[in-house]
């Protein structure tokens, strides 16, 4: 008897589960992203605003790196239903504290779905998970670092206003981050 | 795995995949697809729509069916999207439709693994 299952797709369904979920998760940081730049750029600040288009952006390019790659391997990828999206903060440090929190929750849930492929021993989805390992080393560097930027900078006087111009500069240029 | 050869129809031949006494699902090679046989019809299942129904299947509640004391009747309408079937089961047939789908998908598993190890072994 043939293996059909296979032949037609190479991912288990516990697994095109787990990546059907993490797209869900890459468009809600997607859409949070966005709502920080609005919520930035109504409050004056628009470096900051600047860099969560920027953001929200590549949270989309994410979920379509994803989306795409289920559908290579045979499975069934699906367009994500997104709301209760958080529209308002109460201060401007609050936004990268929601930031950094998303982003560490992002890098929990990679985990997970590694952890489920090496149970698994699907180790082409394994390998496919490394880009976007890699990925949230800059992403978390990057939030860490605009929060740390209250603490160096300070909040008083024209505090906010530095922090602000020092949000976009923030770069990640470490020898082993690659692309 | 045991395979019961079995002519459904004179062109092609048919593997048993799984069955019950209430049903079978069998597989053809030749047009990479199962037929289920059960509720007194034989139906077309390409890879997608088996994978659907399980779904559908495996969603039904049948403990909250089975606690329901409402007069309503203990039917289900089972539905699938781009599927040309539909099932319209009581309670037991649910139940039964749920064992023949658990074993099948046990069964399908079974060979992916006998596949696996001795075809798919790069020597």
């Amino acid at each position: 008897m043939k293996d059909i299952m296979r032949i037609k797709c190479l991912l288990s369904e516990d697994i095109e589960s787990l990546l059907n979920q993490q797209i869900k998760k890459e468009a809600h940081s997607s859409s949070l992203y966005l709502a920080m730049a609005s919520w930035c750029n109504r409050n004056g600040f628009d470096y900051s605003s600047e860099y969560f288009f920027k953001q929200s952006d590549e949270e989309r390019y994410h979920q379509l790196k994803l989306y795409k790659y289920v559908l290579d391997m045979g499975g069934t990828a699906i367009s994500p239903e997104i709301n209760n999206i958080k529209q308002e903060f109460n201060s401007f440090r609050e936004v990268f504290e929601d930031a950094l929190e998303q982003e560490v929750a992002i890098t929990q849930s990679f985990k997970n779905i590694a952890a489920a492929c090496m149970r698994e021993q699907d180790f082409v989805t394994f390998e496919f998970l490394n880009w976007f390992m890699k990925e949230q080393r800059e992403e978390e560097y990057k939030a860490r670092r605009a929060l740390e930027l209250f603490e160096v900078i300070g909040e008083e006087g024209t505090g906010r206003w530095e922090i602000d111009k020092h949000v976009n500069k923030i770069k990640y240029d470490s020898e082993t981050a690659g692309e | 795995m045991a395979a019961a050869k079995l002519a459904i129809s004179s062109t092609y031949t048919y593997t048993e995949v799984f069955s019950t006494p209430c049903g079978a699902v069998y597989q053809s090679d030749r047009e990479g697809c199962w037929y289920i046989d059960f509720a007194g019809k034989l139906v077309r299942f390409d890879y997608r729509s088996l994978l659907k129904l399980k779904k559908s299947i495996y969603r039904v509640d049948i403990e909250q069916l089975l606690l329901d004391t409402s007069k309503s009747p203990e039917i289900e309408l089972v539905f699938i999207c781009a599927c040309n079937h539909c099932y319209l089961l009581n309670l037991l047939q649910i139940i039964s439709l749920k064992q023949l789908l658990e074993g099948t998908f046990a069964m399908l598993e079974l060979n992916q693994i006998i596949h696996d190890r001795l075809y798919r072994t790069v020597v």
